[in-house]
């Protein structure tokens, strides 16, 4: 296991909040979506996909509704709360703090 | 094939506890791995290989199965559970004691009044009447299953409800049956020893056939519609 996807795995829940900032989302969706801007090199594991979103909503920072897709299984779509919102700034300053302070040590 | 993602995952929920919350999440679980398998043939995988990437990219699932412990839909509490048997086996209890009274009337009519019937029909009569209560507690035991709370809106309500109605009729079909050969067998011991016509009365059991036949009928009838 490298350390980008130890790292990747740590942060799912900011992840899966970015993602929501743009737009409603599933779970496939993320997955792809975070495949596509790692060039197919990283993917998270269903379970874990799941429960981070599983943590997010307890906490009030997402949302669930079924979609009304006509053909085949329903989707599950989250949606971001203005909770959320906030969550994924105050992570995103501590993770420019942490990015800084690592590259700091590194170099 | 996508029989196969659902069976695999309906697999790995059979662990899981029989909540609302796991059941939505193997839906979702199993829309999700559709699409994705979806995706890859249509980029050219094999579909042998697509089925065991899906499967191999879902990860362990059992940690997820923690969170999902909630109050459960389908079982019933512990508390109705005990006191559902509890009711049972006193109707049993009871049935056992009013076939004990009329053998013990019997008892007593044949070995202290010689003529007349009075005591074995006073024993018949009583064990009837006794039979009543238990009867009734069976019924009531069969109906005592919580009924399903509609308030919460999902996909998977209308499966659920459907599950939910199912096996509430079975239970009631089950217990009318218990009731209906109870009962033959009751009428069949009852008027055997009464008339001590044994060469007739075992035509009773063809009595409690037909019962179960109209009740099979009933309940198929009413599927249907």
């Amino acid at each position: 296991m490298s350390i980008t996807s130890d790292i990747l795995r740590g942060h799912t829940e900011a992840i899966i909040l970015a993602h929501l900032l743009e737009q409603d989302s599933y779970g496939y969706q993320i997955n792809k979506d975070i495949m596509k801007k790692t060039d197919n090199r990283y993917e998270l594991k269903e379970a874990t996909l799941y429960s981070a979103f599983r943590r997010l909503e307890q906490a009030g920072y997402i949302r669930t509704y079924w979609g009304d897709e006509t053909v085949g299984a329903r989707r599950r779509y989250y949606s971001i709360t203005e909770e959320g919102r906030q969550a994924y700034q105050s992570y995103k300053r501590d993770w420019e703090e942490a990015k800084s302070t690592i590259d700091q040590l590194l170099k | 094939m996508k029989e196969k993602i659902r069976k695999h995952i309906n697999g790995l929920f059979t662990e899981a506890p029989k909540t609302r919350k796991a059941m939505e999440l193997k839906e979702e679980m199993i829309q999700n791995t559709i699409e994705k398998y979806e995706d890859l043939v249509s980029e050219g995988y094999q579909e042998a290989d697509a089925l065991q990437n899906v499967i191999d990219s879902i990860g362990d699932v059992t940690e997820l199965f923690e969170d999902l412990k909630d109050k459960s839909l389908f079982t019933l509490p512990e508390k109705d559970r005990k006191k559902k048997a509890g009711m049972t086996a006193a109707a049993v209890g009871m049935y056992i004691f009013a076939g004990a009274v009329f053998v013990a009337c019997r008892v007593i009519n044949d070995m202290y009044f010689y003529m007349g019937s009075e005591m074995g029909m006073l024993g018949f009569a009583l064990a009837a009447v006794l039979c009543i209560p238990p009867t009734c507690m069976l019924v009531y035991a069969a109906h005592m299953y919580p009924v399903y709370n509609k308030k919460e809106e999902s996909l998977v309500e209308v499966y659920k409800e459907a599950a939910h109605a199912s096996s509430q009729e079975k239970a009631v079909k089950r217990s009318i049956s218990l009731i209906i050969w109870m009962v033959t067998l009751l009428v069949y011991f009852l008027l055997s020893f009464f008339t001590m016509r044994w060469e007739l009365t075992w035509l009773m059991i063809f009595v409690g056939g037909c019962a179960q036949a109209i009740l099979n009928l009933v309940f198929s009838l009413r599927h249907d519609s």
